[in-house]
């Protein structure tokens, strides 16, 4: 585990509905684009820099109430948008992790990147894993 | 704002659809297009109903459920 906490390497992709979509579309959907995502617990749900969406050319399929530091004592409204989410395996025999249709919020710019990181994976998509923080050997384990 | 008609008639249908709270509604303009018990399969006859035009997905809540993120991000409205 880096400096940074429990981060990994995730494939960001239109969601499988919306790649048929645009298939029948006679439109080839974009590639998957490769971001680093920080594992947050302190995340109800998956949250991704807008940049990323934008090269998708996603447009938004949904609203939510969100509260962050940033939003104060009030949420905010916040765009959702769905996604596949691809997080391959430790190993090339590992099975990577897959969420064809993941909805996720979006980020505003700026907010994330200084961080480091492209995206947070929330409890939305841990609720499907196994999680193992162990902080005496700096190492983290997602099982799925 | 994007998706506006939609939430306008999300939250006007809102009482009639509070008997599948906790399911998730999927709407295009003014019609109401259906309730799913997943958010995946409400995507999925999304797109297989309206194709890449504007739908709206939502969770069935009569007191709307915020998410919570403790990081610091601002959350993004397309204006």
């Amino acid at each position: 585990m880096g400096p940074d906490g429990p981060v990994v390497n995730a494939y960001i992709g239109v969601s499988l509905a919306r790649f048929a979509a645009l298939t029948d579309d006679g439109q080839e959907p974009p590639p998957p684009i490769l971001i680093h995502a920080l594992i947050d617990t302190g995340a109800s749900c998956s949250c991704i820099e807008p940049s990323i969406l934008e090269a998708l050319h996603l447009t938004p399929i949904g609203q939510v109430p969100t509260y962050t530091p940033s939003t104060g004592s009030l949420p905010h409204p916040c765009d959702q948008y769905d996604i596949s989410l691809f997080i391959p395996g430790a190993t090339a025999a590992t099975t990577p992790f897959q969420r064809p249709n993941l909805l996720v919020i979006a980020a505003n710019k700026d907010s994330l990147h200084p961080q480091g990181i492209q995206g947070l994976i929330g409890r939305d998509v841990l609720e499907h894993c196994l999680l193992q923080y162990n902080g005496a050997t700096g190492s983290f384990t997602l099982a799925y | 704002m994007a998706l506006e008609e939609e939430l306008a008639t999300y939250h006007a249908k809102l009482p009639a659809l509070t008997a599948d709270e906790g399911k998730f509604v999927l709407i295009h303009g003014d019609e109401v297009a259906g309730v799913f018990t997943s958010s995946e399969d409400a995507i999925k006859i999304g797109y297989e109903k309206f194709k890449l035009e504007p739908f709206l997905v939502k969770q069935i809540r009569a007191v709307e459920r915020a998410q919570f993120i403790t990081r610091f991000v601002e959350p993004r409205l397309v204006p």
